[in-house]
């Protein structure tokens, strides 16, 4: 290749390199730099240096004799975000697999409708879902009224402002993202290995863990990401099911910036959410490049 | 051993309904290598998948070791199948493919490996045991297709056009190579092909099929020497057809006469094979009939003669070549030829279709 070849070629790259550099890498640095910084008396930041913010991640020092001991509250809201997120992804995957089994097999002509349906979803305002959702499940909502009326409960049953609030809220929210890329995969899949495996005495459980899930993998791990990486960093959805009494990691950094006036330690909080989102996406391209490596031994 | 009785198959309904297959009745014997032989849409893959067990038949029993089999599932019939595709496991290695029937029957791992071992040893491909499937040759695919269908011992061996995929030199040898197994292993194999000459070599019988039905049932011989009716002499083989008329056991054919008993009064249809037709008038109890030869076409071991008889009907003859100088014929030479009494038949015009 030429060298002019090479510079057009550099040039063409240059609009999304210097996008890419403006909006995602410097605001990063931003945020590095402010997270070792002191946080200012009405927000904002001084510029002394301090590693304060980081170590309110994890630990607290007692404000009267200064002993550090963890931090109970962002401790539990990091675990619980981690949690909600894997368990988030294991119910999408659980419900989306079928569900994208479902629209793969239709004919090809029904196909687009079935996703069509599926993505709808995606035209609403993210809030204007949860807040539906939340009508289903607050106290006065459809469920517990419905509930009431059969006589099945005395008392409403309290399901708002709880972790299973948030997780269905995330589950609804996310499911498109898993069913699409398993849709993808299965879609590829070639319907005559499962064919053979019948006939080879394989039941539908054997078929399914030996030949269909193994076949369609890296559309179950791309899903798996895809529903992952935004259920950990949600905000909207937990702020509104969860309320303050099931916090995610968004929530807590929001606090930082907003009422907590603790702008380093909320700058600090971003970057370990990225280096978690980051961690998972290794994890990802390990996955998946593994799988290339056994393709070709 | 398996009786297959008034089997149907209707696909669609309403009026898009399609017959596939229609009421199919026979048996086929223990050990045996049967064909099932015909051109596409013939309704033998269908059939084939009937006794698998991927499709439910819409009538008629599957009767195998005296149980009806019909609707049983593909996992529970002991009847595995050897893909036109082969449908290996890509993410498998040979032995891991080889090795699923059992593991999927949870036999244990000491039965197991001694067992796909044997098979690969039997299909000569032990070497590439840990190979992946996805990295070997259509050939080498094919062994794989097959100790993978053989490992659990199945009643029945069903191979659907298994070499259509493999060149010709490749599916010679493969021809060979299955006959081989399955006298080796004494199964009962049932075999699909469009390829009458596959057929012909590798089958103890063959089922000819045509438009859901099964013309003929026969051994090789017997269908090329003495085919039921016109598709089955005009699909195994080379055939002449002469149309002719019959009195009181008297032919009449392009200006020549011939005594067949077996013709009844009125219009027939007699063939004759290429290799039968003689190229002088001198052979006893023939049909003589005058010809001019249109072309002559070496095709190494024997020249066709393509004729034209005088009612402007034509024919073709197959002259085996010697060793020592050519035909003493030659294009627009006019020659009466004979057709042997013995080598003439009598073909119904319409395939079995009620």
């Amino acid at each position: 290749m030429s060298g002019p070849e090479i510079w057009r070629r550099w040039a063409l790259a240059l609009p999304s390199v210097v996008v890419i550099m403006l909006f995602s890498i410097l605001p990063l640095g931003v945020v590095l730099v402010y997270s070792f910084l002191t946080p200012g008396d009405f927000g904002n930041v001084k510029w002394i240096f301090s590693t304060e913010g980081w170590f309110s991640v994890l630990f607290e020092r007692n404000i009267f004799d200064d002993t550090i001991s963890l931090s109970d509250a962002n401790l539990t809201i990091l675990l619980r975000s981690v949690l909600l997120a894997i368990v988030t992804t294991m119910i999408t995957l659980v419900f989306g697999l079928p569900t994208a089994w479902f629209i793969a097999t239709r004919a090809p002509a029904q196909r687009n409708l079935w996703l069509f349906l599926i993505t709808i979803p995606f035209w609403t305002n993210l809030l204007v879902r949860t807040i539906a959702v939340q009508e289903m499940i607050r106290s006065e909502g459809v469920f517990n009224r419905i509930l009431l009326a059969l006589g099945i409960i005395d008392a409403p049953i309290q399901m708002m402002f709880t972790d299973f609030a948030v997780l269905l809220g995330m589950t609804y929210v996310y499911l498109p993202l898993m069913v699409l890329p398993v849709y993808a995969a299965i879609e590829k899949f070639d319907f005559r290995l499962a064919e053979a495996s019948y006939d080879l005495y394989a039941s539908r459980f054997f078929c399914l863990r030996r030949v269909i899930l193994p076949l369609i993998r890296p559309g179950v791990i791309a899903g798996s990401i895809l529903v992952f990486v935004p259920a950990l960093g949600a905000y909207v959805t937990p702020r509104i099911m969860g309320g303050g009494k099931s916090m995610m990691l968004g929530n807590l950094i929001d606090l930082q910036f907003g009422q907590g006036r603790n702008w380093p330690l909320g700058a600090a909080l971003s970057i370990a959410l990225t280096v978690l989102v980051l961690l998972a996406l290794i994890w990802y391209t390990r996955l998946t490049s593994g799988r290339k490596e056994n393709d070709h031994v | 051993m398996l009786d297959i009785r008034g089997l149907s198959k209707r696909f669609g309904y309403g009026k898009g309904e399609v017959t596939a297959l229609h009421e199919v009745s026979f048996s086929i014997a223990e050990g045996e290598f049967f064909t099932l032989l015909g051109p596409s849409g013939c309704g033998k893959t269908t059939l084939l998948r009937l006794i698998a067990g991927f499709i439910g038949p819409s009538g008629g029993s599957l009767v195998l070791d005296g149980k009806d089999i019909a609707a049983m599932p593909p996992n529970q019939r002991p009847v595995n199948t050897v893909f036109q595709s082969y449908a290996l496991f890509p993410h498998m290695t040979v032995g891991q493919n080889v090795a699923f029937a059992l593991e999927a029957q949870g036999r244990p791992k000491s039965e197991i490996d001694p067992a796909v071992e044997k098979m690969l040893t039997l299909v000569q491909l032990l070497h590439l045991k840990n190979r992946k499937s996805s990295e070997l040759s259509g050939g080498q695919q094919q062994r794989v297709a097959l100790a993978r269908a053989l490992v659990a011992k199945p009643r029945i061996l069903l191979l659907d056009e298994p070499l259509s995929a493999l060149d010709m030199k490749l599916r010679k040898d493969m021809q060979i190579e299955l006959k081989r197994l399955q006298r080796e292993t004494g199964l009962t194999f049932i075999f699909v092909t469009h390829d009458q000459e596959e057929a012909l070599t590798m089958s103890d019988r063959i089922a000819v099929m045509s438009g859901g039905r099964v013309q003929q049932i026969a051994t090789p011989r017997e269908l090329y020497d003495r085919p039921a009716n016109r598709f089955v002499a005009g699909f195994i083989g080379e055939s002449n057809f002469l149309s002719g008329k019959a009195t009181g056991g008297v032919v009449e054919v392009a200006g020549g006469r011939i005594a067949l008993p077996d013709a009844t009064d009125g219009a027939v249809t007699l063939m004759i094979r290429p290799e039968h037709v003689v190229l002088s008038a001198n052979a006893p109890d023939a049909l003589q009939l005058e010809a001019t030869i249109a072309q002559l076409v070496f095709f190494g071991t024997d020249t066709h003669v393509h004729l034209t008889l005088s009612d402007g009907e034509k024919l073709v003859a197959r002259v085996q070549n010697a060793l020592h100088g050519g035909l003493s014929l030659n294009e627009g030479d006019r020659i009466t030829i004979s057709l042997p009494d013995k080598a003439l038949r009598v073909v119904k015009d319409e395939e079995i279709a009620a």
